[in-house]
């Protein structure tokens, strides 16, 4: 046996761990200023509701996402299935009126925070770890989680550095960068949390900014 | 009473920088050095390093080789006599030492025209006949200023794993540790992800240094394995936050007890500091970690006013 061969089978353990971020760098460019992405087809684990970021029904079902994802990535670790990092948290969000959040008061917007999940997670897997959450008292919100897929296609995207009700400024430059081009914003605005908002001071949190587009109508 | 304070822990440290001076020779063991500093022997570590600017090792090492200088300038005795001394074993190992302290080789600082030689020490604090050493430099705290928040915590029930060996590989521990609470459905939401270390590893040599890795439980957890169950105190801490990757978690501990803590008018419980992991180290980018520490504070009435 040569050393190159004893290289090979030596390396040869599990494979390793998954980190989508990484596999799929290019839909995650976090440029100072607008770009298209085009981004695939991805699998979510999702939670929905309806108020303000920060209300208790948003901190709770924050939690519940966070306990879902952990279960069902630990469960698969425990029985040496393929391992992964579980995603950072993203969220689109939208209000009745339509997706121009500034137009509608903090307490009728919807949101559906999103943690992306490797695409061979399956419902069941899901069912299950909410079962054991239920059991373990970890509260009812779990139930809500729900396995979603998205394809958003084509999308402007820019990062936004700074607190999160300054938005609407980078948001006015990436509709602007669509409208240059000819495309225009169609379907939910979609955030990905950089950083995180317990200890970063509001001015530094960095949050990925994107929103799917089309060619513009022509009427 | 801030003053009082850290002129107070100055006091403490300088009767420890005496007896080290006068026990060069000896094993100067850390708990007999916190015992007479009456600093509980968990933080007495991390206070002088904060303190004197370099840790108890660093220190006895410096002032030995400060000390073997003195005697090859002054005396007759044989390179390698003053080498063992100093606690090396090998001629080479002290050369080596004596070089990258003083930029000379012992021979060559004997034969030339230089009086005397010291290290360089950010306190201040050089060899000396003991009864000279009256005063240190203590560090300043320097750059961004340190935020810290007393915080009252109640007891808190986890469930853990212990790690035995370096710092650095705790998160094999994790590793083994996480899948089998996870499983179970012991990880939601609102679970706590907190790093109890027993040892400091500047003292305790990595292989032997013990660490907890705990998860908070309700009281239906109970020991399975190798998974134990304990209590972490309740009561006050002093909380400050790490940002950055966990290998430099050292420094904030040294700053908080080292620096903060003299000139916050408090005293530490005899109990371990813990650290509380606020992100996911597999999602998260290194200097994007978010990691609490706790230091427990004694009640504030126990302050003795000496």
């Amino acid at each position: 046996m040569t050393a190159v061969n004893i290289k090979t089978i030596m390396t040869k353990k599990t494979p390793d761990k998954i980190d989508l971020y990484k596999q799929h760098k290019n839909e995650y460019a976090a440029p100072r200023k607008p770009v298209f992405v085009e981004t695939k087809p991805a699998l979510y684990l999702a939670i929905s509701g309806q108020g303000a970021p920060g209300g208790e029904q948003f901190t709770a079902s924050i939690g519940a996402l966070y306990g879902a994802a952990f279960t069902i990535k630990m469960t698969r670790k425990f029985a040496g299935q393929q391992d992964y990092a579980v995603c950072k948290l993203e969220g689109q969000w939208w209000s009745d009126s339509g997706n121009d959040l500034s137009k509608a008061p903090k307490d009728q917007w919807h949101w559906n925070l999103l943690i992306r999940t490797p695409g061979f997670v399956t419902a069941e897997e899901l069912q299950k770890a909410v079962a054991v959450l239920i059991k373990r008292g970890k509260g009812q919100e779990v139930k809500r989680v729900r396995l979603e897929s998205l394809a958003e296609g084509s999308c402007v995207q820019m990062l936004h550095v700074g607190p999160y009700d300054q938005e609407c400024l980078t948001i006015a430059r990436m509709k602007e960068f669509a409208a240059t081009n000819q495309r225009e914003f169609h379907g939910r605005h979609h955030e990905i949390y950089l950083s995180d908002p317990r200890r970063v001071p509001p001015e530094r949190l960095k949050t990925l900014l994107r929103c799917p587009v089309r060619p513009q109508s022509r009427l | 009473m801030r003053t009082a304070t850290l002129n107070d822990y100055k006091q403490r440290l300088l009767r420890v920088l005496v007896h080290i001076q006068e026990h060069l020779d000896e094993g100067l063991a850390l708990e007999e050095l916190a015992r007479l500093a009456c600093f509980s022997p968990f933080h007495f570590h991390r206070i002088f390093k904060g303190m004197v600017g370099e840790s108890v090792k660093e220190h006895v090492r410096r002032l030995r080789l400060e000390r073997a200088a003195s005697r090859l300038k002054l005396g007759a005795q044989p390179v390698v006599g003053i080498a063992l001394d100093a606690g090396y074993e090998s001629h080479e190992a002290f050369t080596r030492s004596f070089r990258s302290a003083f930029g000379v080789s012992p021979s060559g600082f004997r034969s030339s025209n230089r009086r005397s030689k010291v290290a360089a020490a950010p306190s201040g604090l050089h060899f000396a006949d003991a009864r000279r050493v009256r005063h240190f430099k203590t560090i300043q705290p320097g750059g961004k200023k340190m935020e810290v928040k007393i915080a009252r915590r109640a007891p808190l029930r986890v469930a853990f794993m212990r790690h035995v060996g370096p710092y650095s590989a705790v998160g094999k521990t994790w590793d083994r540790f996480l899948p089998v609470l996870g499983k179970e459905g012991l990880l939601g939401g609102d679970t706590q992800f907190i790093g109890l270390c027993h040892d400091d590893p500047e003292v305790t040599p990595p292989s032997r240094a013990r660490y907890d890795a705990c998860v908070s439980v309700d009281e239906r957890f109970s020991p399975t394995g190798e998974i134990g169950v304990q209590m972490l105190a309740g009561g006050e801490y002093a909380v400050t936050t790490h940002f950055g990757p966990y290998d430099k978690l050292g420094r904030t501990y040294t700053r908080l007890l080292g620096q903060w803590l003299p000139r916050s008018g408090r005293q530490l419980r005899s109990c371990p500091c813990f650290e509380v992991y606020l992100n996911d180290p597999q999602g998260t980018d290194p200097k994007d970690l978010l990691t609490d520490i706790y230091a427990p504070l004694a009640a504030q009435s126990s302050i003795s006013v000496r």
